[in-house]
């Protein structure tokens, strides 16, 4: 079983973090990362390069296995495990990469295709950020390329959201764009991970974890 | 690391735009089939566009073909080897296409970083069953090339073409299966290149035997008992193996 029914007295929709642990060889990167995020909310992760934020947004999305600690994702009142997460998260990342040689709505087709929707919901969020669907991905420039992110992030609703650095490469027209989609996103009562490691402004964010980098990863004292 | 709290946004409504946690999370078989055809059907369509695993193998089948006609010739080996020779060159040929394209199945979705959103969207199995679709369909292309051009540079007599046939298309996808596996095992590791063909030594030499030795059948009019059988048995056991375990090496 991928789900289970959540206990009636928690929110219908939760993402509790208690302590999340997760190094590279000796390198600790996270340790002991605890946080908790409910229906429109945001959780704004900032910290320096190397600081452990997109680790922390790999481990959310289940890309990475914690070392220690938990992950609890409530949706519509059933908790997810690690698998079902990993398929009802919208992620978006920099090490993120659609397929170079087919076209935007090629690449948005394919995924609608193995998440069993139908290819319009593909097509309506290329028109909606203005991603020309004839051209190759590859041939995209990089803030189209990150809309192009966005666009399959959002094809199948998901209700969290993992962004780390959502914003970077785009134009005021795109990022406008793009933020007004996260306020839509947050207003039907989905969630936000946003990972950034300069001050950024959002809206409804719950909290702000401070991550800071291990001295070992810095190389400082 | 700190936790500081802000006010907490007071909107919780009902998520229209948001779709329920059900779908995708376990998949139904005309489900994961649609999953597995999509990822096969992308792979063509990838490939298509760049054709870097069709001309990697289809130089490599070439040059080596060429290679063995030139050295070899016809008349190069006598009649009565040539039975026990030529059905081994050929799967050498096939084996060393097979290795220059095939691996790169999963490491060029890792080098492209496409990798990550395969992870998110797919079932693990489909994406292995997908892959291993394309991979045999691309080796079957190559071999409707090759083997056609190899019996008629060396002269090769098909006293059974049923029995060829079989050879071919099992012994191809036991190949496809245990390259892609392996390809899946190899692209998570550093030394990817180093790693395929240390793994796929002892897993393809079973293979290779029982394929050289049903084309040698085909060839020479008398398959030996039990041939066809442990190679339908390999090509299962690596399809069973391989939904089970690619999984495990898919995901963290």
């Amino acid at each position: 079983m991928n789900e289970r029914p959540g206990d009636p007295a928690q929110p219908d929709e939760l993402l509790e973090l208690r302590g999340l642990v997760r190094g590279f060889g000796r390198v600790p990167v996270l340790a002991g990362v605890s946080a908790e995020l409910r229906a429109g909310e945001v959780l704004l992760v900032t910290g320096k390069n190397g600081s452990g934020k997109s680790t922390l947004l790999r481990c959310l999305a289940g890309l990475l296995r914690p070392q220690a600690g938990t992950i609890r994702l409530r949706e519509a009142g059933v908790e997810l495990d690690a698998a079902a997460r990993r398929r009802r998260v919208g992620y978006v990342a920099p090490d993120l990469s659609l397929y170079e040689p087919l076209t935007a709505a090629e690449n948005l087709a394919f995924f609608c295709r193995l998440r069993g929707i139908a290819p319009a919901r593909g097509d309506e969020l290329l028109a909606r950020l203005g991603v020309p669907e004839s051209r190759a991905a590859g041939a995209l420039s990089s803030g189209m390329r990150q809309r192009l992110r966005w666009a399959w992030a959002l094809l199948h609703r998901p209700r969290l959201l993992l962004l780390d650095e959502p914003f970077q490469n785009l134009d005021a027209a795109g990022e406008a764009g793009l933020r007004a989609l996260l306020d839509e996103h947050l207003a039907a009562g989905g969630m936000a991970v946003v990972a950034t490691p300069s001050a950024l402004a959002l809206p409804r964010v719950a909290a702000t974890l401070a991550l800071d980098a291990p001295a070992a990863l810095l190389g400082a004292a | 690391m700190s936790v500081e709290t802000d006010a907490r946004g007071a909107d919780a409504a009902s998520a229209p735009a948001l779709s329920a946690a059900s779908p995708a999370t376990t998949a139904p078989a005309s489900r994961w089939l649609a999953e597995a055809l999509a990822v096969f059907a992308k792979d063509w369509r990838v490939e298509l566009r760049s054709r870097h695993a069709l001309h990697t193998l289809l130089l490599f089948a070439v040059t080596t073909l060429i290679t063995v006609s030139v050295a070899l010739g016809p008349l190069g080996v006598s009649s009565s080897e040539r039975l026990a020779v030529l059905p081994a060159l050929l799967w050498v040929i096939l084996l060393f296409a097979a290795a220059a394209g095939l691996p790169r199945a999963f490491v060029h979705e890792e080098e492209t970083h496409t990798a990550t959103a395969l992870r998110l969207a797919a079932t693990p199995s489909a994406v292995f069953a997908g892959k291993v679709l394309y991979s045999a369909s691309l080796l079957f292309a190559v071999e409707a090339l090759l083997v056609p051009l190899y019996v008629a540079v060396m002269q090769l007599p098909v006293a059974s073409l049923g029995d060829l046939l079989l050879a071919l298309g099992a012994g191809g996808l036991g190949l496809a299966l245990a390259s892609t596996l392996l390809a899946a095992i190899a692209a998570q590791a550093q030394g990817r290149a180093a790693l395929f063909p240390i793994l796929a030594f002892p897993i393809l030499l079973p293979l290779l035997l029982l394929a050289i030795e049903l084309t040698r059948g085909a060839v020479g009019g008398a398959v030996g008992d039990g041939v066809v059988a442990n190679l339908v048995l390999y090509d299962a056991t690596m399809a069973v193996a391989g939904l089970m375990l690619f999984p495990l090496v898919w995901n963290p």
